[in-house]
């Protein structure tokens, strides 16, 4: 039994300890303390901010606010191009289960075979795969409904057209990772873009937002665009041609319509042309637009704008009469000739007719400056200013270097070259009252200022030539039209081969306005290759000008200007 | 004293369940309101699927071929366009019914 001791008077505790026994106890646990407090004092104060950071990437997230790509408007708000949601599948192929079953559904939801699938799944080690981009929806909902491990979706946008291949080379389209590659995509992409924004939130255990942090950088949208183009008439104008290329039996074919008063372009359509929703195995072929970037020798067309520069330096009158009889003419070594001798013409007439000798006659009065002044500012050899890509510059060689021989040409459109759309601009000084007038891709209701090339009075002396021209008489009286004063001129030229010309191949076009007293629109039509025994200007891209002009001003709300009558048309007479 | 620092304790005590409470409220709303946000940005993009959709259906590429195809029409030329001269409407309700007809 062990007797209890009180605690005051225990022996144990009365031996003597060392005071400093205790001290250094003291001391011991003062120091951790210390520490301690020296620990709490850096993680609080001193390394504050990072312990906060690194406790907030516990449960913080930096969510994406993706910017919505703009869209693609026509003049009256009718869609040419927009973005819909369209998931992109990925998986992670070490998760994915290995059952065939589901594997089989999933490829049949991708519309890929099995083994495309099961190749795609096979690396282990890659923690990330496409499977396939920008899926419909509807799929994306019933691949998310399958619920296979592994499989997750990104949100992504996918571009659609819906107005197909009318509007194809004017609109565009863009990539994968929705950047513009063609057209108005690539043209104002950055406009379309937008930029993306972002926000910081704390997620819960379940992955749901509960709270917002910090500053939220909204998303800027990309910008809607609204172009001057008319779908009305752009469909009109791709319908006219591409019905006119396949009855010619031609290889291609353009078509460019211009507003004469805002210098807006209505429709700009090519042929052949491609679905930009469906890319695959496009050609070259069908993905030029042809209107600008391909490039021919003007040929009549130029003539009028020889007899303006004339008629504005004064050396000429409507009435003067020009010789052109034999039909051939000797200058430097060649012969030109005409395709019928005209025998004695008036200035008029020599549009009426097209006739070569006389449009290089009224030429040699004026000098190869002179010449090339005025065509440069109407644009030729000039690179177009117009927001569109791929506009190429043509060619006009300086007048320095020109022989009399191609001061003679050129008066009839030889040795210069330019693109359809190049022309249809030259064409607006006539039309916008002897000023060229800037030509704009986007809405505008103003009308547009110009550089005054020719005088009113010039203006309109070739406008009554053009009319002339386009009237039975003249070498194009298949571009008149129902209800609507119509001018133009119809062009005619073997297509080049390595240097030389090909006999057999031809290209024809017609370039005009209407109606011809107060031009509103102005229409250029060409048709490559017409194979299909028409091939003069007057007969292949006359009738197509004819119905564009037609449609575009019925769209347009131009009341008729003439009586309406049903067409009796006499036989085209033939030139070039 | 007791009392009063009782007091003080229970008011802490209730204070903060209240705290614990309305913090949850406040959890459980912002989650459904970035729902609602989240519906809505949904919406608009089926807004505009569909109204991008309306417009594919009325292409006029869609309806010339549909046309075309379908309903075998063709588009009219001046050939097969006739023009009447409009008569002004006799008395006799017969007539009038056969007056401005195009053949």
């Amino acid at each position: 039994m062990i007797r209890s001791v009180p605690y005051t008077s225990s022996p144990l505790l009365a031996s003597r300890t060392p005071v400093w026994r205790s001290k250094l106890v003291v001391a011991v646990v003062a120091i951790s303390f210390i520490g301690l407090a020296a620990r709490a004092v850096h993680i609080q104060i001193i390394e504050n901010a990072f312990y906060q950071r690194q406790g907030e990437v516990r449960f913080g997230r930096t969510l994406a606010l993706p910017a919505n790509r703009g869209r693609i408007i026509d003049r009256n708000g009718l869609i040419l191009a927009s973005s819909i949601p369209a998931p992109s599948i990925w998986a992670i192929p070490e998760d994915v289960p290995r059952d065939d079953a589901q594997l089989t559904q999933l490829a049949h939801l991708l519309e890929m075979p099995l083994a495309d699938l099961k190749r795609k799944l096979e690396d282990e080690d890659k923690t990330f795969v496409w499977l396939k981009r920008q899926v419909d929806e509807t799929v994306a909902q019933q691949i998310s409904a399958l619920a296979l491990g592994g499989i997750h979706q990104r949100k992504e946008y996918k571009r659609q057209y819906p107005e197909g291949e009318a509007a194809a080379h004017v609109v565009g389209f863009t990539n994968v990772e929705d950047v513009g590659q063609e057209g108005i995509e690539l043209s104002f992409d950055k406009d379309l873009a937008g930029r993306a924004g972002s926000r910081r939130v704390i997620k819960n255990r379940l992955g749901q937002v509960v709270e917002s942090v910090g500053e939220q950088i909204s998303p800027l949208d990309g910008r809607d665009l609204q172009l001057s183009i008319d779908s009305k008439v752009q469909f009109f104008a791709y319908q006219k041609l591409r019905d006119a290329v396949l009855k010619n039996k031609a290889k291609a074919g353009s078509v460019v319509v211009l507003d004469a008063v805002t210098g807006e372009i209505l429709a700009l359509a090519n042929y052949p042309s491609y679905v930009p929703d469906k890319r695959r195995n496009l050609s070259g072929e069908q993905l030029r637009n042809r209107a600008m970037t391909d490039t021919f020798e003007p040929g009549s067309t130029m003539k009028p704008i020889t007899i303006a520069m004339a008629l504005e330096a004064g050396r000429v009158k409507p009435q003067t009469l020009v010789e052109t009889s034999p039909g051939r003419f000797n200058i430097g070594g060649f012969t030109i000739s005409d395709t019928h001798n005209n025998g004695t013409l008036s200035v008029e007439g020599v549009i009426q007719k097209s006739s070569n000798i006389g449009a290089l006659k009224i030429a040699q009065k004026m000098s190869p400056q002179e010449m090339w002044n005025t065509y440069t500012a109407l644009g030729y050899g000039q690179k177009p200013q117009v927001q569109f890509p791929g506009a190429v510059t043509g060619r006009l060689r300086p007048w320095k270097n020109w022989r009399p021989v191609e001061q003679a040409t050129m008066a009839y459109g030889y040795g210069l070259s330019a693109s359809l759309f190049q022309m249809a601009q030259s064409y607006t000084s006539f039309a916008h009252d002897g000023q060229i007038i800037p030509v704009t891709m986007l809405k505008s209701d103003q009308p547009a200022v110009g550089v005054r090339v020719f005088s009113s009075e010039t203006a309109a002396s070739v406008r009554k030539m053009l009319q002339m021209a386009a009237a039975p008489g003249g070498t194009g009286p298949l571009a008149q039209t129902l209800g609507y004063s119509v001018g133009g001129k119809s062009g005619t030229a073997h297509k080049q081969v390595g240097k030389g010309y090909a006999s057999n191949k031809y290209r024809s076009w017609f370039t005009g306005m209407a109606p011809i007293d107060r031009p509103r629109v102005v229409v250029c039509v060409m048709i490559d290759e017409p194979s299909n025994g028409q091939h003069y200007g007057g007969a292949v891209a006359a009738p197509v000008f004819s119905e564009v002009v037609q449609q575009s001003l019925r769209i347009l709300g131009v009341a008729p200007d003439m009586a309406v009558k049903p067409q009796i048309v006499a036989a085209v007479e033939e030139s070039f | 004293m007791t009392r009063l620092n009782l007091t003080l304790l229970l008011a802490l005590l209730v204070s903060a369940l209240y705290l614990v409470n309305i913090q949850y409220e406040s959890r459980r709303l912002f989650t459904d309101l970035d729902k609602a946000i989240s519906d809505a940005h949904k919406l608009d993009l089926e807004a505009e699927r569909l109204q991008l959709e309306q417009r594919a259906q009325a292409a006029p590429l869609r309806v010339e071929r549909l046309a075309k195809d379908q309903l075998q029409m063709r588009p009219a030329t001046p050939a097969i366009t006739h023009y009447t001269t409009y008569s002004e409407p006799s008395a006799s309700p017969a007539q009038r019914n056969t007056a401005g007809r195009t053949p």
